[in-house]
């Protein structure tokens, strides 16, 4: 690329940088591909991960709220467009909902702003890693930088909830028809498995206090996507990602079942680019996804 | 079932509908959101709501099954009055939380669960069970 990259302001959270450290490490390879930068803010803090269900806990927004302040300042300060890329579903969520509810009611971002140090004037608009390549870069470009003949591979679109969910906030696709991820496979040229339980909740958080519920949740789907003949399933997010992979290792309810990979979507586009994943903790994975994907060059031992 | 609600019932009604901002008499029973619930909690969503709307607060507040609710959304998506089961949900979770009622053991999580589970899922979990 001869033009100089796009740098959008960065907002990782906390799983990002720990136990989804390949979802970010593909996420900026892939991005440096595109030709842009995510550029990450210095001063963040945890978003919360839950956005408040409730009217009478507004207290749960000034963490949200922080982390907007910081990306509008860095905006300001480097006078680029007023956007903040995420790539974690919670945060996306958290933040975009914090967004929305500022913008429907102003009096919430002033009771907000008392608590803060920084004012926030409410310019951020949140996008998800995917959302920019699907608007701004456009999938149709994307699939003129895969490399690597995807074509023999089933994937399975994995969406979740929270990136799509409540509609009325996000708005970033149909909850219960949602096409992003499928035009995301379609683009990298895999052959992409339509399955009933894509948008079926993994169990998320319970897996807390009651992770039975979390594995026998997490089988439905795996069988489901199985069934429909998916060799690999893709998400954006990481306790999706933990939830279906991790309770692979119930031997007893998976017995079954061949082992389904579970990759983020980041990192199937770093292999579709043929890029070096060496960094991107494939390895780290209960059901390593290399050997699926080793005729395809991606790194590892091939079966 | 008692179908004469006490007057304090009456009031810890109102002032959930306050807390979360939703209105329980919106809702007619259509079923849609326990339908779709993936938790399989026992009272569903509906019943919880149709508790609430006979007066029955101490039932729906002490039901078991407020702590299954996976925050998923589907339920509040899927709503055609617009009511979010989840929401009032969360707003009776809220009330046990609030008065010191945690319900998960800060000593007895499990050590599996905080070595390899991802930093949201604590994060998440502490918000909604302690």
């Amino acid at each position: 690329m001869s033009e100089k990259p796009v740098r959008i302001p960065y907002y990782p959270g906390c799983t990002l940088k720990t136990k989804a450290l390949g979802f970010e490490r593909s996420a900026m390879d892939c991005a440096e591909v595109i030709g842009f930068e995510m550029d990450e803010l210095k001063d963040w803090n945890c978003c919360g991960a839950s956005y408040p269900l409730t009217k009478d806990n507004l207290m749960g927004l000034t963490a949200p709220t922080n982390i907007l302040v910081e990306a509008e300042k860095r905006c300001q300060k480097e006078e680029v467009d007023p956007n903040l890329i995420t790539l974690c579903t919670f945060c996306y969520n958290t933040l975009k909902r914090t967004e929305y509810a500022f913008q429907q009611d102003e009096s919430k971002l002033e009771t907000i702003n008392a608590f803060l140090d920084r004012k926030y004037d409410g310019s951020i608009r949140v996008v998800h890693y995917l959302e920019y390549l699907r608007d701004v870069i456009g999938f149709d470009n994307v699939a003129k930088m895969v490399k690597t003949d995807l074509s023999k591979y089933r994937v399975a679109p994995y969406y979740g909830c929270l990136l799509l969910k409540p509609k009325k906030e996000i708005g970033l696709d149909d909850p219960e028809d949602p096409v992003i991820l499928h035009d995301f496979l379609d683009a990298l040229g895999c052959k992409v498995v339509d399955f009933p339980g894509q948008v079926d909740c993994c169990g998320s958080y319970l897996v807390m206090r009651e992770p039975e519920k979390v594995s026998q949740l997490s089988y439905d789907i795996l069988a489901e996507a199985a069934e429909y003949g998916a060799q690999a399933l893709v998400t954006a997010c990481p306790l999706c990602q933990s939830n279906l992979d991790k309770s692979q290792s119930d031997e007893t309810r998976f017995s079954g079942l061949d082992g389904v990979p579970v990759l983020y979507f980041t990192q199937l586009l770093a292999i579709a680019f043929g890029l070096d994943t060496e960094n991107h903790q494939l390895e780290d994975h209960f059901i390593d996804p290399r050997p699926v994907f080793a005729a395809a060059g991606a790194d590892g031992e091939s079966d | 079932m008692l179908i004469n609600p006490a007057a304090k019932d009456l009031k810890a009604i109102r002032e959930l509908e306050l807390a979360t901002g939703e209105t329980i008499s919106d809702c007619y029973q259509c079923g849609k959101c326990t339908a779709g619930c993936p938790a399989s909690m026992d009272p569903p969503p509906s019943v919880l709501i149709q508790l609430l709307k006979l007066g029955q607060f101490e039932m729906a507040r002490n039901a078991e099954s407020i702590w299954s609710c996976m925050a998923c959304l589907t339920c509040s998506e899927r709503c055609p009055k617009n009511v979010s089961p989840a929401a009032i949900i969360e707003g009776l979770k809220n009330l046990h939380l609030r008065n010191q009622d945690p319900r998960v053991c800060l000593e007895s999580m499990s050590r599996n669960f905080l070595a390899h589970s991802p930093q949201m899922a604590v994060v998440s979990g502490f918000r909604k069970f302690i």
